[in-house]
């Protein structure tokens, strides 16, 4: 799938922060794709049984996180509840990432009137503050999980619309794609062997570092009600669930949020990190005033 | 002067095609995708009489450009529907619930742009040491921080664990009783100072610290990281040294050139997380049952109040495309590189 440059790794475990980062999404990948075979009370993670002896139990060792108001132990709520942020933040991505790369070639390379249409309906969705259209959408188009991949999905996609008709426009007048012209390669042509491959790098790459803002957002949809329906242990919700009884057992909305405060830290590390590898002006600041 | 009038007439003209283009958007949602749009207009408990009813008001006989044509006409006239849950026209809902948010989002803008701007210099010029290390960290920490949670946590520890800070509104009743203390404006600092009465305003600041403190932490990380990154290259730039070289006080540099050089390209980054802070305050102010314009669209989606809804989300949306439009506007005055 990705590959990963051997002197990334080395530039990551040269910057402790970063390398924390990177260790942090490590382990939610590994935890997101594993969460059914790790879990010790499947049953409670997946939320089918209830036992109200057991409710409200604060942390202890037999119930880490303690248990929530149905008496389901939080520890595996949460672990399982890894492997839907997962899922959801990467299909967002991957669907925008198709739609917006797929818009914003035509629009780019094809332009004329279907250029300017796609990209007036681009800035038509970049007018809403973030968040607030996949709100609207979610509210309409009812809970679930396909619903609030599709709200968060159409919502996202302009961003790269834009990104990478911005590239394919300047990619578009380079010396080797004229000369491609010129050698008599059909438009087609062009356009598969030199623009796609070219102008790829920016689009996906800001991709990736959207993750962590794609699973605040779906946990953001949950905790307003609109994202994933009970009884599924996505973080949102279950800091949701945790809400009403906040002060009777804090640690319903404690532990959730701490595991998806960490997820998007690590995130936004690893995001900083691919940022200023990639950026050679910022990786190389020597000396600032003294 | 960078800006001329026809820039910003230029700018009025692209501001309303995006209202335009937010409108039709919100109608696409409202109308088109939903199977049977007048059952989300009328509310869960309606008679059949009331749908016919909902269906001729709305239109939903008429193919579906003359529906659009109608959308648009009622929403230049004002008439936004009613909401389910508090029986009144959703224009004036919005209005009385707006100058709450407003409020909310200029104090913890301000705060944010100016503790972000010290920090981010102060890790600039320490730059690589721990002081720097610590401050990037916070700023990747503040911005990472879902703010529904961060809301809930400080109300836990502060109104129920320490009970030094109210948990929610905007003035406890019995202060407001006991000092007399009216809604003019309804912006309540305001409204507490034209009447002069101090222990009404310490009790509504007091309401304010939590939702301020929360929905400040993502233009402040922003505001820290931008300050700090362009601070570092502003720092390295060949005339600083040369400053330098020719004694000037360091102090007089950082402010005389420096932080110039760094005002401008903040507060562009921050009028763009304008939009992240509108929808933090929807979910900042719904923890902290603050009356503004964010509880009450979060209100409404909690009991499925669809005219509410639609209609303060694109009441948002416009005055998050006016903001762009202001914000462009100051950039391009305080920065004369700036040209359009």
């Amino acid at each position: 799938m990705i590959i990963i440059p051997r002197d990334f790794l080395k530039f990551l475990t040269e910057r402790p922060l970063y390398f924390t980062g990177f260790i942090i999404v490590l382990v939610f990948i590994v935890v997101g794709s594993i969460a059914p075979y790790i879990l010790t009370k499947p049953e409670d993670a997946w939320g089918l049984t209830y036992d109200l002896e057991n409710a409200f139990k604060s942390p202890s060792i037999e119930h880490l996180f303690g248990t929530d108001a149905l008496g389901r132990d939080m520890l595996n709520r949460v672990i399982l509840g890894s492997r839907y942020s997962l899922v959801i933040a990467l299909s967002v991505v991957f669907l925008s990432l198709a739609i917006g790369i797929i818009v914003g070639l035509v629009a780019g390379y094809i332009g004329g009137a279907i250029g300017t249409i796609l990209m007036r309906v681009t800035d038509m969705f970049l007018a809403y503050p973030p968040l607030l259209l996949a709100i609207a959408l979610a509210a309409v188009l009812g809970r679930g999980i396909i619903t609030t991949i599709v709200a968060l999905a159409v919502t996202w996609w302009p961003w790269y619309a834009r990104l990478m008709y911005v590239t394919v426009n300047s990619i578009k007048s380079a010396p080797y794609v004229e000369a491609a012209k010129v050698i008599g390669l059909s438009r087609w042509a062009i356009m598969a062997r030199y623009i796609v491959p070219n102008s790829l790098t920016p689009v996906v790459t800001q991709a990736m570092l959207d993750i962590g803002s794609a699973i605040l957002e779906a946990a953001s949809l949950s905790f307003l009600g609109v994202g994933v329906p009970p009884p599924i242990p996505e973080w949102g919700r279950l800091i949701s669930e945790g809400w009403q009884y906040i002060g009777k057992a804090y640690w319903i909305s404690l532990f959730p949020g701490i595991a998806l405060l960490l997820t998007v830290i690590g995130f936004n590390l690893l995001g900083d990190a691919i940022k200023e590898y990639m950026n050679p002006r910022l990786r190389n600041v020597t000396q600032v005033m003294v | 002067m960078p800006i001329s009038t026809g820039y910003i007439i230029k700018r009025i003209i692209m501001l309303f095609l995006v209202v335009l283009g937010v409108l039709i958007i919100a109608f696409i949602i409202t109308r088109v995708i939903p199977a049977r749009p007048e059952l989300l207009w009328v509310g869960p408990r309606a008679t059949i009489e009331q749908i016919e009813k909902a269906r001729k008001e709305l239109h939903l006989d008429k193919p579906i450009y003359i529906q659009l044509y109608y959308y648009l006409k009622d929403f230049f006239s004002g008439n936004w529907g009613v909401s389910w849950r508090t029986r009144q026209p959703v224009l004036i809902d919005i209005l009385t619930y707006l100058p709450a948010t407003i409020e909310l989002a200029i104090t913890a803008f301000l705060l944010a742009f100016m503790l972000g701007i010290v920090l981010g210099i102060i890790a600039a010029i320490n730059y690589g040491k721990v002081v720097d290390r610590v401050i990037s960290v916070i700023s990747v920490i503040v911005a990472s921080t879902p703010v529904f949670w961060l809301g809930l946590m400080l109300q836990l520890i502060f109104s129920i664990w320490f009970k030094v800070l109210p948990g929610g509104m905007r003035i406890d009743t019995d202060v407001a009783i006991a000092t007399g203390f009216k809604p003019i404006t309804n912006f309540y600092i305001l409204d507490a100072l034209i009447q002069l009465n101090i222990s009404a305003l310490i009790n509504i600041i007091k309401h304010m610290i939590l939702p301020v403190a929360v929905l400040m932490m993502y233009p402040l990380g922003l505001t820290i990281r931008t300050t700090r990154s362009l601070a570092i290259e502003s720092l390295q730039e060949i005339y600083v040294k040369a400053l330098q070289v020719w004694g000037l006080p360091r102090r007089l540099i950082l402010y005389k050139y420096v932080l110039r050089n760094v005002i401008a390209p903040v507060i562009a980054a921050l009028g763009l997380s304008f939009g992240y802070t509108i929808t933090g305050a929807l979910m900042v102010e719904l923890v902290f049952v603050y009356p503004g314009i964010g509880y009450y669209i979060g209100m409404a989606l909690l009991s499925f109040d669809y005219p509410a809804i639609l209609g303060g989300i694109v009441f948002v949306a416009m005055i998050y495309s006016l903001t762009n439009l202001v914000v462009d506007i100051i950039h391009a005055w305080i920065d004369p590189r700036v040209k359009f």
